[in-house]
C-alpha cells in the first residue's frame, strides 16, 4: 500500500469494533482501490459482516476512521448515495414483493436501470408473486444480487452473493457482474468464504481472520506467493531445509510440501535435478495455509 | 495527503443532504396496504360495527327515545392503535431495508415522521369528515356517535378541531409506537423494559405527589376547562419531542 490515498474508493483506519465479550474487529486497516472487484475473504465469523457494515455506516467502529471517496460515511448523505450494501440476511418490509423492494431501490439510487433490472429479473426467473420473506434461499440472493447490480451505485458490497444459488445461477451473476463492470467500471467488494468461486472476478484480496487483516494483496502477486512441490520425500526435505512450509502431507516416501515464496531461476533449476514436480497452488489452498499459519501463530503466542 | 484530487465529478459533485427525503418518503408507501389500505379498513369497519350495534340496540329498546339517550361509541381508537403498530413495522422492517439501501439515518427519519404526518393528517381528515356526516344524519336516525363525540367537538373550532385532535394524536401514537421498536433495537430487550418501568414509576409518583397535596380537584377542573384545540396545543410539541427523541435513538441503533 502506498500513502497516496488517490485512486482509493474505501480507506479504514485503525478500526476496531467491540461487542460485550468479543472483539469482531481488531485494529483493522486496509483500502479498497476505485474501480475494482475486491474479494473480501474469511472464515465464517471473522469479521466480514461487521466489516462491509462499519464502511457502509450501518455500524459504526468502537474506534478508527472510516472514509468513502475522503468522507466519513456515517450520516453523510454526500456519500452514501453511492453506496449499496444488501446482507445476506437482509430484512424486507412485510408482505414485500420483489417488484416492491426494485421499485424502492430504483428511488433510492439514481443510476439504476430498469432495463438491466428487467433483463436480471428475467435471467434469474425471480418470482413474480411470491413475497421475499417466503423465497427459497436462493431466491433472495437473487433479490440481493439484482438489487446490487441495478443500483450502478458508485461501491457496491456482496454479502456472500452465492448463497443458494445454483450453478447456472452463480454463473449467471459472475456473467453479468464481469459484463457491467467493464461497461461501468466501478468498485465491487464481494465477500465470501468458498474462495475459487470467486478467485476469477477479483483483482485484489484482503484476508481477515480473527478480526485481522492477514493479507491485502492483488491476486497475481499471490499466485507466486507459495508453490507445491511433490516428490521423493527425501529429496523435498532436503530442498525445503531454510524455507517456511505452509503445509505437508506424506504419503509413504512420497511427500507434498506447500511453501511460501516464489522459487528463483537456481531453485527451479534444483527442483529439476533433484526430480521433483512443481504445482500452482490455488488461490484457496494459499488462504487455507495462511489462515491456518496465523491461527498456529496466534496459538503459540497465547501459550508461551 | 492529498485525498481526492483525482477524484472524478461523479464522486465529488455537492449535493443536498435532505434530497432523498422525497424518496425516503414514498419508501414508507412501498408495501400500500400497510399504512394506507389495512387502516382505511379498520377505520371502516370498526365505525361499521359500531352503526350496527347502534341500530340492534335501538331496535332492542322499545322504550327509548334515541334524542335524549344518544350512544356514544369509542370504536373511533380502532384505527389509531392499527396505525401505531403498522408505525411500529416501519421500525424493525422498513428502517433495516433503507439500510440496504444506503439512506442515512436522518433522511429515514424524515421520510417516515413525514410519511406518518401525512397519514396523520388523512386520519384527522376522515374523523371529521365521519363526524360530520353523523351530524347530518342524526347518528344514523338512532343516535349513535363514534366521532361526533360532544366532548370533542362542542369546542371552539367544533368538528374541525377535533379533526386537529384526532390527527395529532395519531401522529404522536405512531411516534411512539415507532420509538418503542427503535427503543428495543437500540438497547435491547431488557433496557426497553427498564425504561418502561422507569416510565411508569415517574406516572406513579405523579399520581402519588397528586393526591399528597389533595390536588384531584384541581386535576378534574383542568381536564374539564379543556377543549380540542386547546389539547391539540399541549400535543403538538409533545409530538414533536417525540420525533426527535426518534432521531436520537435512531442514530446509533442497528438495524
Amino acid at each position: 500500500m502506498s500513502g497516496n490515498t488517490a485512486g482509493q474508493a474505501i480507506e479504514v483506519r485503525s478500526v476496531t469494533r467491540r461487542y460485550k465479550n468479543t472483539t469482531a474487529l481488531d485494529d483493522v486497516t486496509v483500502s479498497f482501490g476505485k474501480d475494482a472487484i475486491h474479494g473480501l475473504l474469511g472464515r465464517n465469523g471473522a469479521g466480514k459482516t461487521t466489516l462491509m457494515s462499519i464502511i457502509t455506516a450501518q455500524l459504526w467502529p468502537s474506534e478508527g476512521q472510516v472514509e468513502v471517496f475522503g468522507q466519513t460515511p456515517h450520516e453523510n448523505e454526500q456519500v452514501l448515495p453511492k453506496i449499496c450494501f444488501v446482507r445476506e440476511d437482509q430484512r424486507y418490509p412485510e408482505d414485500a414483493l420483489a417488484k416492491h423492494a426494485f421499485k424502492a431501490a430504483a428511488d433510492a439510487y439514481e443510476n439504476w436501470d430498469w432495463d438491466f433490472a428487467n433483463r436480471l429479473i428475467a435471467d434469474f426467473k425471480v418470482p413474480q408473486k411470491t413475497k421475499i420473506k417466503k423465497m427459497s434461499r436462493g431466491q433472495k440472493s437473487a433479490v440481493a444480487v439484482i438489487i446490487g447490480l441495478a443500483s450502478r451505485a458508485e461501491v457496491t458490497f456482496f454479502d456472500e452473493p452465492y448463497m443458494g444459488l445454483d450453478a447456472v445461477a452463480r454463473q449467471l451473476f459472475y456473467d453479468r457482474l464481469l459484463e457491467d463492470y467493464a461497461a461501468h467500471p466501478r468498485t465491487f467488494v464481494l465477500s465470501s468464504h468458498l474462495i475459487d468461486e470467486i478467485a476469477h472476478l477479483i483483482e485484489n484480496v484482503v484476508l481477515i481472520d480473527g478480526g485481522r487483516i492477514l493479507l491485502d494483496e492483488p491476486v497475481e502477486d499471490l499466485r507466486d506467493r507459495a508453490v507445491t512441490i511433490v516428490g521423493r520425500a527425501d529429496a523435498i526435505a532436503e530442498f525445503t531445509t531454510g524455507r517456511e512450509i505452509l503445509h505437508e502431507e506424506t504419503m509413504g516416501r512420497i511427500a507434498r510440501t506447500t511453501v511460501l515464496g516464489a522459487l528463483t531461476e537456481a531453485e527451479q533449476q534444483r527442483v529439476r535435478e533433484l526430480d521433483l514436480d512443481l504445482q500452482p497452488v490455488s488461490l484457496q489452498q494459499l488462504i487455507v495455509r495462511l489462515t491456518t499459519r496465523a491461527n498456529a501463530e496466534n496459538t503459540a503466542e497465547v501459550q508461551s | 495527503m492529498t485525498t481526492a484530487t483525482m477524484q472524478n465529478t461523479e464522486s465529488t459533485r455537492q449535493r443536498s443532504s435532505f434530497a432523498r427525503v422525497p424518496a425516503a418518503f414514498r419508501l414508507q408507501f412501498m408495501i400500500p396496504s400497510s399504512l394506507i389500505w389495512v387502516p382505511a379498513m379498520v377505520f371502516a369497519l370498526a365505525w361499521g360495527v359500531s352503526i350496527g350495534i347502534g341500530i340492534w340496540l335501538d331496535a332492542l329498546a322499545d322504550d327509548r327515545i334515541p334524542a335524549e339517550d344518544p350512544f356514544y361509541t369509542g370504536a373511533s381508537q380502532a384505527a389509531l392503535w392499527c396505525l401505531a403498530f403498522m408505525a411500529g413495522y416501519a421500525g424493525s422492517h422498513t428502517f433495516p431495508f433503507s439500510m440496504a439501501l444506503s439512506y442515512s439515518r436522518r433522511v429515514f427519519v424524515l421520510g417516515a415522521g413525514l410519511a406518518f404526518a401525512a397519514v396523520s393528517a388523512a386520519f384527522g381528515l376522515a374523523f371529521a369528515l365521519a363526524a360530520l356526516v353523523e351530524r347530518a344524519t342524526n347518528g344514523f336516525g338512532v343516535e349513535s356517535y363514534t366521532f361526533d363525540l360532544p366532548m370533542l367537538t362542542e369546542g371552539p373550532g367544533g368538528v374541525a378541531s377535533a379533526g386537529l385532535l384526532a390527527g395529532l394524536l395519531c401522529l404522536a401514537v405512531m411516534l411512539l409506537g415507532f420509538g418503542f421498536v427503535i427503543l428495543f433495537k437500540r438497547f435491547g430487550l431488557m433496557r426497553m423494559w427498564l425504561v418502561l418501568i422507569a416510565l411508569a414509576l415517574v406516572l406513579l409518583g405523579v399520581v402519588m405527589l397528586i393526591t399528597s397535596q389533595g390536588a384531584w380537584p384541581d386535576v378534574g377542573r383542568w381536564f374539564v376547562e379543556q377543549n380540542a384545540l386547546s389539547f391539540s396545543a399541549y400535543l403538538a410539541p409533545a409530538a414533536i419531542a417525540l420525533g426527535v427523541v426518534d432521531y436520537f435513538m435512531i442514530r446509533k441503533a442497528v438495524p
